[in-house]
């Protein structure tokens, strides 16, 4: 069932469509109970669906008890991470839902300022933001809103720096106050100290639009929406060698062999099935053994990986892992901030040895090498992105080493 | 097509009748050509199902090859070496010679791959000439409006100016080279003035040329120049199997096969240039050809899978006076000088049956009636008719022994005496009319590939003139060598791969096109190359 992209809702700038396609029911309800709002994301269960699957009723609590006046929320739609593309398609087909979302997480929080943090690099998603947020501005409901709130409530549109780390929480507030978006240390968390010291809630596009639909639907029909006692909907970004490439939006909990065989349509070309790069692609790899996993965030930490954002590069027989594992590293070391020495050096060493192996000349002690990096690396930077580097690494050289041997024997 | 009449029987009818007489039946031309022209056979043209020209006309044996799945996988390049320029260049014929040496003394870094050896091509076996305006009475406009008439005026009129713009240059450019060119009678060897002659279907005298082997008189300069050009790597034996593109879409190198060493490389460049020339070598409709053992397609198949356009793929020049016996020689070019310079067609009565001065499909066409119709020669088991050498040196004493040397020297090769005994001829499949469709740039529409040479359409509309082959790829070299330096100066191409195919597969798939057909041809099924493995069978 689909929620999100149900075709009713992808009306485009148009606010007036979007009330009449039921748009406005969720901020509605909202407002004539602020104090119900945090307990109803509770109870539906929703998580970050930027890729980190934390609990979003913790984020928003946080938020909420702080002090205000003066606190944010930013909206963040920063998605630059290779096989990931449901942000861009939210921002631009229906960006009404975003919004509502999140000014129902300003009245929950009671911040006044709310920023849709977006990648200058979707041309068309900032364009059609820009003329929403203009339609919000001329409607009633705004002023009853700021009224809630008991500040004149502010709705800005950001373009970030369309650097990948900006999509990093702390990142992504250090480039809202226009600086460079170089990651900080945690704690402090944005909810402590956000934008320019305040109170800041940073939530993915993706959640803040599942949260305006658990306000108007119920935490309830939320929850039945999942399969397996997940809850809700999830937008799976499927991409590689598959028949149907595309955005799919299923049930939480959907099996990997769904998604691939029945609304992928199937291996491209009736090849073998061989992996699944998830989420940045930063994560464990799935293997086939992995095809009966229901694709939310439990299980598949469960199973060492994890869901991400819902990215889903599908490798089929035919398909060499090296090319893709060492394209996703060259990624990630060319998007290091730079800002830690074993995050900036490691992933450009780890993506220079994968370059020579790949382009026929490794060396016989490239391998022990990565193997080495891949210990290392983890847990060395501020923010997460040299232990995805190094997740990658690992599980892809664990799991298809003879990929790695074969490319060294051809060289 | 009926058995014709035996060999021995149609020589004693052309003794009978000879001399020939003076000149045949007049031919309703629309209905000729839409009977016996190749293209028109019914189930010849077919349209294109995939791709950026579907709904296109295309030759079927031509389609069938553009409607194919790649050789390669991604797995197939894990681990292949890398070569780096800045430029590549596919294909080393006349077109890729001259887009190498631009690009190299623009001051890129270029890599030039090509299928056999360098030189190893048709522009070599160009014989009539190079078409430029360089005479007083002549003029651009003239040349345009020649061009134009000859391809049914079905050519880009702005790829045609670019080409008649840059004739005369590129005559200049030719002999700065280092080629040598006939000069006019009594003219001065240094300084002297060139000798032009009229091509069929001109308005002036405009053919330049070296003997009757320009084409290898221009190769032998530009082979030269490009063995002793600092910037240019050459790469023998390297075939192309399929362009690379980068995250962008970008064109971004080749996956080339290194027949030598039996194993992919990579070739990662800024820009690339194709000139991997025609598709002789699918013989058409079952026709001999007059191209070298390169020419089979691959240029189209690797643009078009990448998303250029393509355009008159439906449209092949069969040239009239192929050779159809011995068996060996099959295919191989008379030159047309031969009928310019008054030798008669005769069929198996002795008959003349065709204007021979009319244009090459016209007079194509008619042989075929002939043979369809059994009044062709049958020798062994080929048929064609009589070229009367024998008439033309009665007609002219000493035509054969000085001004049609080459015409003498095949003869001799076949085993007779062109003055005592007429060649056997039949159409012999010998140019791509249409091809990639290009900017007077040589830009194909996707970023990063650039086309020349005969490997592009647009220049000649359906039928192309004598003469300008030779012309088109020296000037539409030059200008894709240089536009590709220029553009290769734009950002090194990043995440190389072979991301186009799986769209291509998924396009293949939607119209229920099998993969396990696979192409490039790159050497035809009868080759006996090392190419011709497991991959090349399979094709």
């Amino acid at each position: 069932m689909k929620v999100l992209t149900d075709e009713r809702r992808c009306v485009g700038a148009d606010l007036a469509a979007w009330m009449a396609a039921g748009g406005g029911e969720g901020l509605e309800r909202a407002l004539a109970e602020p104090a119900g709002i945090i307990p109803a994301i509770e109870a539906a269960g929703l998580r970050g669906l930027g890729g980190a699957g934390f609990p979003t009723h913790h984020k928003w609590a946080a938020v909420a008890a702080r002090p205000g006046p003066g606190k944010w929320v930013v909206c963040n739609g920063n998605e630059d991470e290779p096989g990931t593309f449901k942000d861009r398609f939210l921002l631009s087909r229906t960006p009404h839902q975003v919004i509502e979302g999140a000014l129902v997480a300003a009245l929950a929080v009671g911040a006044a300022t709310v920023v849709l943090y977006v990648n200058p690099r979707e041309e068309a998603a900032v364009r059609v933001l820009r003329e929403a947020v203009m339609q919000w501005e001329a409607h009633p409901l705004l002023a009853r809103l700021s009224a809630a709130i008991g500040e004149s409530l502010r709705l800005l549109v950001v373009t970030g720096s369309g650097l990948y780390i900006g999509g990093e929480e702390t990142a992504a507030v250090a480039s809202v106050m226009g600086g460079f978006p170089f990651p900080t240390l945690k704690p402090p968390f944005p909810a402590e100290r956000g934008v320019e010291g305040a109170p800041t809630l940073v939530n993915n596009v993706e959640t803040l639009a599942h949260a305006g639909q658990i306000l108007r639907g119920g935490p309830e029909w939320y929850r039945g929406l999942g399969l397996g006692g997940a809850p809700g909907t999830k937008l799976f970004s499927l991409s590689g060698d598959v028949l149907r490439p595309g955005l799919h939006e299923l049930p939480m909990g959907t099996p990997l062999r769904s998604l691939v065989f029945e609304h992928g349509g199937g291996m491209l070309g009736g090849k073998a099935f061989k992996a699944v790069f998830t989420g940045g692609p930063s994560n464990t790899l799935l293997t086939a053994g992995d095809l009966d996993a229901p694709l939310d965030f439990d299980s598949l930490r469960a199973r060492g990986s994890r869901l991400g954002t819902g990215a889903m590069i599908v490798v089929g027989e035919g398909t060499s892992i090296l090319r893709k594992t060492a394209e996703y590293v060259a990624f990630f070391a060319a998007n290091s901030c730079g800002q830690c020495p074993p995050c900036k050096i490691g992933t450009h060493q780890v993506s220079r040895i994968l370059e020579r192996i790949e382009g026929g000349a490794g060396r016989p002690g490239d391998l022990q090498a990565l193997e080495n990096l891949a210990e290392l690396l983890p847990g060395s930077g501020r923010c997460g992105l040299v232990d995805g580097a190094a997740t990658v690494l690992a599980s892809s050289l664990r799991t298809f080493r003879a990929e790695y041997e074969g490319a060294l024997r051809r060289g | 097509m009926s058995g014709g009449i035996p060999h021995a029987e149609a020589l004693a009818a052309w003794r009978a009748r000879a001399p020939a007489p003076p000149q045949a039946l007049p031919l309703p031309v629309p209905d000729l050509l839409e009977r016996f022209h190749p293209d028109r056979q019914p189930g010849a043209i077919v349209p294109l199902r995939i791709g950026a020209s579907a709904g296109l006309s295309c030759r079927a044996e031509l389609a069938a090859l553009l409607h194919s799945d790649s050789l390669v996988e991604d797995l197939d390049i894990a681990g292949a070496p890398l070569l780096e320029a800045d430029v590549l260049v596919i294909g080393g014929g006349g077109a890729g010679c001259v887009a190498a040496l631009t690009a190299a003394r623009a001051g890129a870094r270029v890599l030039l791959a090509t299928k056999l050896r360098l030189g190893d091509s048709n522009t070599v076996m160009a014989e009539g000439g190079i078409q430029a305006a360089v005479g007083a009475e002549d003029s651009l406009q003239r040349h345009f409006e020649d061009t134009l008439r000859a391809g049914h005026f079905a050519a880009d009129k702005a790829l045609v100016a670019a080409l008649v713009s840059d004739g005369p240059a590129v005559i200049r450019w030719l002999i700065q080279e280092g080629m040598s060119f006939d000069l006019a009678e009594g003219s001065e060897r240094m300084g002297g003035t060139l000798l032009r002659k009229k091509p069929g279907g001109a308005t002036a005298a405009r053919l330049l040329s070296y003997r009757d082997f320009t084409g290898l008189e221009m190769m032998r300069a530009l082979r030269e120049a490009v063995l002793l050009a600092p910037g240019i790597t050459l790469l023998d034996r390297h075939p192309a199997l399929e362009l690379l593109t980068d995250d962008r879409g970008r064109c971004a190198g080749a996956a080339l096969h290194d027949l030598g060493q039996g194993r992919t490389v990579l070739a990662r460049a800024g820009a690339t240039v194709l000139a991997t020339g025609g598709a002789g070598r699918l013989h058409i409709a079952g026709f001999p050809t007059s191209n070298h053992y390169g020419a089979t397609a691959d240029g189209l198949v690797l643009a078009y899978r990448l998303g250029a356009a393509l355009r008159e793929v439906d449209s092949f020049q069969y040239h009239p006076t192929g050779i159809a016996w011995p068996p060996s020689m099959e295919g191989q070019l008379v030159s047309e000088a031969a009928r310019a310079s008054g030798a008669t067609l005769v069929n198996g009565l002795g008959e003349r049956f065709v204007d021979e001065l009319e244009t090459r499909d016209v007079v194509a066409a008619a042989i075929l009636r002939e043979i369809a119709e059994g009044r062709g020669i049958a020798h062994g088991s080929g048929q064609g008719v009589f070229l009367d050498t024998p008439g033309l040196e009665r007609a002219k004493p000493g035509i054969l022994g000085k001004g049609l040397v080459t015409l003498t020297h095949l003869a001799r090769r076949a085993g007779f005496d062109a003055a005592v005994e007429p060649f056997l001829v039949r159409p012999t499949l010998h140019y791509q009319n249409g091809g990639i469709a290009i900017d007077p740039e040589g830009w194909s529409g996707v970023p990063g590939l650039f086309c020349a040479g005969e490997v592009t359409g647009g220049l000649h509309g359906r039928n192309r003139m004598m003469g300008n082959a030779l012309l088109e790829l020296v000037a539409f070299g030059r200008r894709a060598g240089r536009a590709a330096a220029a553009d290769a100066r734009a950002e090194r191409p990043r995440n190389i791969g072979l991301t186009h195919l799986a769209d291509w597969r998924r396009a293949l798939i939607a119209q229920g096109l099998p993969l396990t057909r696979k192409a490039p041809l790159v050497f035809p099924p009868y080759g006996n190359f090392d190419m011709a493995t497991e991959r090349g069978r399979a094709a």
